[in-house]
């Protein structure tokens, strides 16, 4: 609140973005034709912020995020990030980034302990600093007690918090979160979002997909609008509420519900009463 | 090496978790040398059979016991099932090398198959098989057959990568069965009828048996020794290239 701590929060502004994306494009090429799963975009992601990626199933969300952590090729346009170009130096990225990917992937044959361990010799610490450091994450997220177990016996919750944890193991610049809350319930999504919390205040940048407005709403100083590969709007909540708003003299306030189904077309359907959803 | 040691580590690990996967694959081939050699051991009776060089049939049958032992691998099962739960993803954002990633599990295979082959020798000592070439041949032996345990499960693993689909990595299991059946597996090469002798020639798999053989039964014959080594070597060098390719391309 004071001046002296604003002026200190605004000195990274124009430091390197922490994601950078110019015309991204992926293609899938398979048996049955091709897809074109993201069509041109283009982001930009400061340092320290919770950023949001929204859209809903098949707008490409997965595939941007796996093209941004080096997973999946890039088709078209650049990507850079923690400033490094992602197409030309993937390991350099792969350095700085966590990835908690949607399915959660994880080895059942584990305890969650030995996975996370396992996780941060692969980024170089030794025994003792993994053990050290697993300790220090597991506690994170709160699953000391269920540590040595194996994993096939944790609950969805525990998964995902346990894929969190073992994404910071090198206490990435960088993390990337896709669908972290899908298939949750709504405790396990409060505490998940609460982990965001805590890790965004400890300075990573966090970059995060998910089919709820609310999450964003939560969580995210700025986000985008993803549908059918493209980027259809970007902005604070704040802000898209407020556009919304104005642009059609709304009354009451819009919420970032009513964005959505604006700005993906969804919502002269829903009007209408039809059931089926377009699929644009 | 360091990231391929500690993701054998790990399938070490997943081995002893997973006992159910790895007693068939020791009491299989055990299974498969007593029933043969019960059945062929009265037409080949140790002291009328110069090709037995003086010990039992059970002795000649013994590389067909290890090779089987050692091609029971997991490596590409449990690729499989990781690609498709998405762990391997996981794996791949890590800044390990392409090539590591794809040798952890095969260097397990490698320490399975050393043991395997020490509990099948232990198993095979009380009823009288003798390694004739010594502690050296018992070691020669042991590498061979884990050379052969890293191709195989290598080249199993190179078809989970392209396909990625648990089914036909199974199916291609099945190359086994002319691979190590089309051998001069129950008799020497020139004891075959004719057509057969031709294609055991053909297949490599027949030179490492024939070296294994030739440690239990000969002595150190550095010449039938030498083609069986090429023919791992050559079959770890290509299945491991191959792996490394793929790891790198995988998209
Ligand atoms: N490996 C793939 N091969 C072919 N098509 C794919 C592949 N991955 C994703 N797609 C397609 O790309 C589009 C975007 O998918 P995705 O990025 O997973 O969307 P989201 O994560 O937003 O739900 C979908 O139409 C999907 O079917
Ligand atoms: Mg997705």
């Amino acid at each position: 609140m004071t001046p002296s701590t604003d002026s200190f929060a605004s000195e990274p502004t124009n430091s390197v973005p922490a994601i950078s994306a110019r015309g991204l494009v992926k293609t899938f090429t398979g048996r049955s034709g091709t897809v074109e799963a993201v069509r041109g975009v283009d982001l930009t992601v400061r340092q320290g912020e919770v950023f949001g990626f929204l859209g809903p199933n098949g707008a490409g969300k997965s595939t941007t995020v796996r093209m941004l952590t080096t997973l999946t090729g890039i088709t078209g346009g650049t990507a850079t990030v923690a400033g490094i170009d992602v197409a030309k130096d993937p390991d350099g990225v792969r350095h700085r980034i966590g990835v908690a990917l949607q399915e959660a992937g994880l080895d059942m044959r584990q305890t969650g302990r030995e996975l996370v361990v396992l996780q941060a010799r692969l980024f170089g610490l030794s025994r003792a600093d993994a053990s050290k450091r697993a300790e220090e994450l597991l506690e994170l997220v709160e699953l000391t007690d269920a540590a040595d177990r194996l994993i096939k016996g944790y609950s969805g919750g525990m998964k995902r918090r346990l894929d969190l944890a073992s994404a910071l193991v090198h206490r990435p610049d960088v993390l990337f979160l896709d669908e972290p809350t899908t298939g949750l319930d709504p405790a396990s999504r409060l505490v998940v979002w609460d982990e965001v919390r805590r890790i965004n205040a400890k300075g990573t940048t966090v970059f995060l997909t998910t089919q709820y407005l609310e999450e964003a709403d939560q969580l995210c100083e700025r986000l985008a609008i993803i549908d059918d590969g493209k980027i259809v709007t970007e902005g604070t909540p704040a802000s898209l509420k407020a556009d919304l708003k104005a642009r059609r003299g709304l009354e009451s306030d819009p919420t970032l519900d009513d964005v959505f189904l604006d700005v993906t077309g969804r919502q002269r359907e829903r009007r209408a009463g039809e059931v089926s959803e377009v699929a644009s | 090496m360091k990231t391929v040691l500690i993701l054998g580590e790990r399938a070490v690990r997943e081995a002893k978790r997973t006992p159910d996967a790895l007693l068939p694959t020791l009491l299989i081939p055990i299974f498969f040398l007593i029933v043969n050699t019960g059945q062929a051991a009265k037409i080949f009776p140790t002291g009328s059979t110069p090709f037995l060089e003086g010990q039992s049939y059970a002795a000649f049958q013994l590389p067909a016991t290890l090779l089987l032992a050692a091609s029971f691998g997991t490596a590409a099962l449990y690729l499989v099932e990781e690609i498709e739960n998405g762990y391997f993803d996981k794996l791949r954002a890590t800044p390990i090398s392409r090539g590591s990633l794809a040798m952890g599990r095969l260097s397990a295979e490698a320490l399975k198959s050393t043991l395997m082959t020490i509990v099948i020798l232990l198993i095979a000592f009380p009823f009288g098989i003798r390694i004739a070439s010594g502690p050296i041949g018992v070691v020669l032996l042991v590498i061979l057959t884990a050379g052969w345990a890293v191709g195989y499960s290598g080249f199993l693993q190179f078809v989970a990568l392209k396909t990625r689909n648990a089914a036909a990595t199974n199916s291609a299991g099945l190359i086994f069965f002319p691979l190590l059946f089309l051998t001069p597996n129950f008799v020497p090469r020139s004891l075959l009828a004719r057509p057969m002798e031709i294609a055991a020639t053909l297949n490599p798999v027949t030179y490492m048996m024939e070296a294994l053989r030739s440690l239990i039964l000969v002595d150190l014959d550095w010449v039938v020794i030498g083609k069986g080594f090429a023919v791992v070597a050559g079959f770890v060098l290509i299945t491991v290239f191959v792996n490394i390719k793929t790891m790198a391309k995988y998209d």
